[in-house]
């Protein structure tokens, strides 16, 4: 395995652990929306629960 | 401590709001944007040392609900005992937002009225006495410039201050059975004349209201019934002209070159690597979201001019004119707002419906305002248009405004299924003033929803194009799939099935089908699923500066003609939208039998469009019908056997419901 490959696998999975983990924190903020503009201006979301419920 | 902002619609509150917290949340030029609470911090700068929730409220005419967002206003104040109220009170209407500051000072609670938009009030030579209305009204008055920040320190400062104190009410209601129509009338014209008396000792006007001016002889043309919409028309053909003709593109040209670049210098980079990390990092990843943040110019440029639109006036002038076909077809006069907002998101125009007061009306307003597409459909909009109609701008107002025809023709059938009748219904929208568009405010609302494309696409478009890749580079035993083995993978043999039932659309093939099931978690999802399964990234060719135009590289690969390329477009934008949006659907409609019935709706909608322009556009291009016509007949009349099914079934509910004498008739018997 030659360095770009290790350094290609290592910024992978650090871009794929990023993203997941933004998208969970996200959804355990109770966005369900990622990237909705409105998202912060939704009622419910703003008070920890989910917009869409 | 808590600081309540209320005040009538469009009086200026959330800038307020979002001028002393810090916050974006949405305004617009027209009453009704706000339709929940919020609640933040105030800056330091404002709040000094005190901890200071600010909560921004919907707006609201008077204490007595009428709508269901003037409920949350008037509930708060009643109910959740703030420290303070900041009373915001449009400058330039002060006898219409007098009566509820009249009704606000009879609650105990110390109030400071903010006289905003008193800048407009200078430019047409309208003088208020502020001292002297702060002693008519026994509470402190200032005047405010929320876009400017000006006069908002004195206005909290000065709410601060009073947190705890108690005012004298410069009026109190009677004490008048509140149950009696007649009473509670005559105890309203009564305040109002109080108000009335207060403003022509405090208010100089050189323009009356009156008097017809400039911008009323505008209106005139521009709310004119046929004219109106001719301009609507012409205006939005405009705007998608500039947007994904002209000027988006040319910038989405220099963004496309350089993701490019960085995609071959990965591609390089990985060339001694497995063939798979390659794949799966410069085509799934680079290349997928790349394709979808290629398009990101040509989103930022239409939102910008939308907001100009919004900003200057011209949107609630829309609303006007769409009004009396909304009511004709079955919907609520305030069907318009959320349909208008769907330009942007689906979810605040699904919640946007709440302002509706009838049920039925609410409900089949949120089923059906999805049909305009939303801003992750301008992406798929654009492909299409660049790759199989040379940019033509025609292909997003058509459709845009086909969103709009098929918002009527759903509203139709629902009023046919649920037995409506029409009945006299009043849209009460105050037209705001026309004003020169804020350049700063359209580009801060581009700036936004351009930074919340980017975190989806590199959040949930990245992990959807990788999981894509994935799939489609391995079969089922985990293996990597040969090439010329494609069918073979995992993301071949789940999409399969599903292309099976789209043959009688033009599109029966698995690449297609996958686009369009990821397209369910969020539409743009459907340009990067193409650009991965098909092994494209440059959707915009950057040695013609121009989109992707005629039998290209992108529409050879796809293999489709400008009808099925027409009809696979339309699917994906009236099939039922992104989850969130379903979410939201389900928590406006609060049955599960309308959100099926409307997630039923979109799909057999989205497939009878496409159905229909795939069979007579190839009946009209080639001379015959295209392939799979008689399953696809099949498939329409089981939808129609559906429709009637379902129809009977709500009828004969209804019936049972009113046929008060059969029932009784029945258990004598």
């Amino acid at each position: 395995m030659n360095m770009a490959t290790i350094i290609a696998v290592i910024v992978l999975v650090l871009i794929l652990f990023l993203a997941v983990r933004y998208i969970y924190k996200e959804k355990k903020k109770g966005n369900q929306c990622i990237g909705c503009p409105y998202a912060s201006s939704c009622q419910k979301h703003s008070a920890g629960n989910s917009c869409s419920k | 401590m808590r600081i309540a902002f209320a005040g009538n619609p469009n009086s200026g509150k959330t800038t307020m709001y979002n001028a002393l917290t810090g916050r974006s949340e949405k305004v617009g030029n027209w009453g009704g944007v706000t339709v929940g609470s919020k609640e933040y911090k105030l800056k330091k700068e404002y709040s000094g040392s005190n901890e200071v929730i600010a909560v921004d409220l919907p707006g609201a005419y008077s204490m007595s609900p009428f709508t269901p967002e003037e409920s949350i206003t008037s509930e708060y104040v009643r109910t959740a005992n703030p420290d303070a109220i900041v009373n915001i009170v449009d400058a330039t209407n002060l006898s219409r937002s007098l009566f509820f500051t009249t009704q606000l000072l009879e609650l105990g609670i110390p109030v400071v009225v903010a006289l905003n938009k008193s800048d407009i009030n200078a430019k047409e030579g309208t003088e208020i006495d502020v001292e002297k209305l702060s002693e008519k009204l026994n509470c402190p008055v200032f005047k405010t410039i929320s876009t400017e920040d000006k006069g908002l320190a004195e206005v909290i400062k000065t709410a601060i201050s009073l947190a705890g104190t108690t005012q004298t009410a410069p009026y109190l209601q009677a004490d008048i059975n509140l149950h009696d129509k007649n009473a509670v009338d005559a105890e309203d014209r009564k305040r109002y004349n109080f108000v009335n008396k207060i403003v022509a000792d405090v208010e100089k006007r050189k323009v009356l209201s009156a008097e017809t001016n400039s911008q009323d002889k505008i209106d005139a043309v521009l709310t004119n019934p046929i004219a109106g919409i001719v301009i609507f028309a012409a205006v939005m053909w405009f705007v998608f002209w500039v947007s994904q003709a002209w000027l988006g593109p040319l910038v989405a040209d220099w963004l496309v070159g350089w993701i490019e670049m960085f995609q071959e210098w990965v591609a390089g980079s990985l060339e001694n690597s497995p063939a798979i990390l390659s794949a799966l990092i410069a085509d799934g990843i680079v290349g997928g979201v790349g394709a979808v943040v290629g398009f990101l110019p040509l989103v930022m440029v239409m939102y910008f001019l939308i907001a100009l639109l919004e900003d200057c006036g011209y949107m609630a002038r829309v609303s006007a004119v769409m009004d009396p076909i909304f009511k004709r077809v079955g919907l609520s006069g305030k069907s318009v707002i959320p349909v208008v907002i769907g330009t942007g998101c689906g979810i605040p125009a699904i919640m946007a419906c709440r302002t509706i007061r009838d049920e039925r009306e609410r409900r089949a307003t949120s089923m059906l305002a999805t049909f305009i597409p939303c801003g992750a459909k301008i992406p798929v909009i654009a492909l299409f248009a660049g790759a199989f109609f040379a940019g033509a701008s025609w292909v997003s107002t058509l459709s845009y405004f086909f969103g709009l025809v098929l918002i009527f023709l759903g509203a139709l059938l629902i009023k046919g299924i649920t037995g409506y009748k029409y009945r006299k219904s009043f849209f009460i929208m105050e037209l705001p003033k026309y004003k020169v568009p804020s350049l700063k405010f359209a580009f801060k609302s581009m700036m936004e929803r351009a930074k919340a494309y980017i975190v989806k696409a590199a959040t949930i478009i990245l992990v959807c194009n990788t999981v894509v890749q994935v799939m489609q580079s391995f079969n089922w035993h985990f293996q990597v799939v040969e090439e010329g083995a494609e069918n073979t993978s995992i993301l071949a043999s789940i999409a399969t099935p599903f292309a099976v039932l789209l043959i009688p659309l033009g599109f029966g093939v698995w690449q297609l089908a996958a686009a369009a099931i990821t397209g369910f978690i969020a539409k743009e999802n459907v340009v990067g699923t193409l650009a991965v399964v098909y092994g494209l990234t440059a959707f915009i060719d950057v040695d013609e500066l121009e989109m992707i135009g005629g039998a290209n590289e992108v529409a050879m690969a796809m293999g489709l003609t400008s009808v099925t390329a027409l009809a696979y477009l339309f699917f994906n934008l009236y099939t039922p939208p992104c989850f969130a949006a379903i979410g939201a659907m389900n928590s406006e409609m609060k049955s599960r039998g309308w959100l099926w019935g409307a997630i039923g709706l979109q799909l057999g909608t989205g497939y009878t469009v496409a159905f229909l322009i795939n069979q007579f556009g190839t009946l009209f291009t080639e001379g015959h019908f295209a392939a799979g016509f008689v399953p696809g007949l099949i498939a329409e009349a089981l939808m129609i056997v559906a429709l009637v099914l379902i129809s009977k079934r709500v009828r004969s509910h209804f019936d049972e419901q009113y046929e008060l004498h059969k029932k009784t008739a029945k258990a004598a018997a």
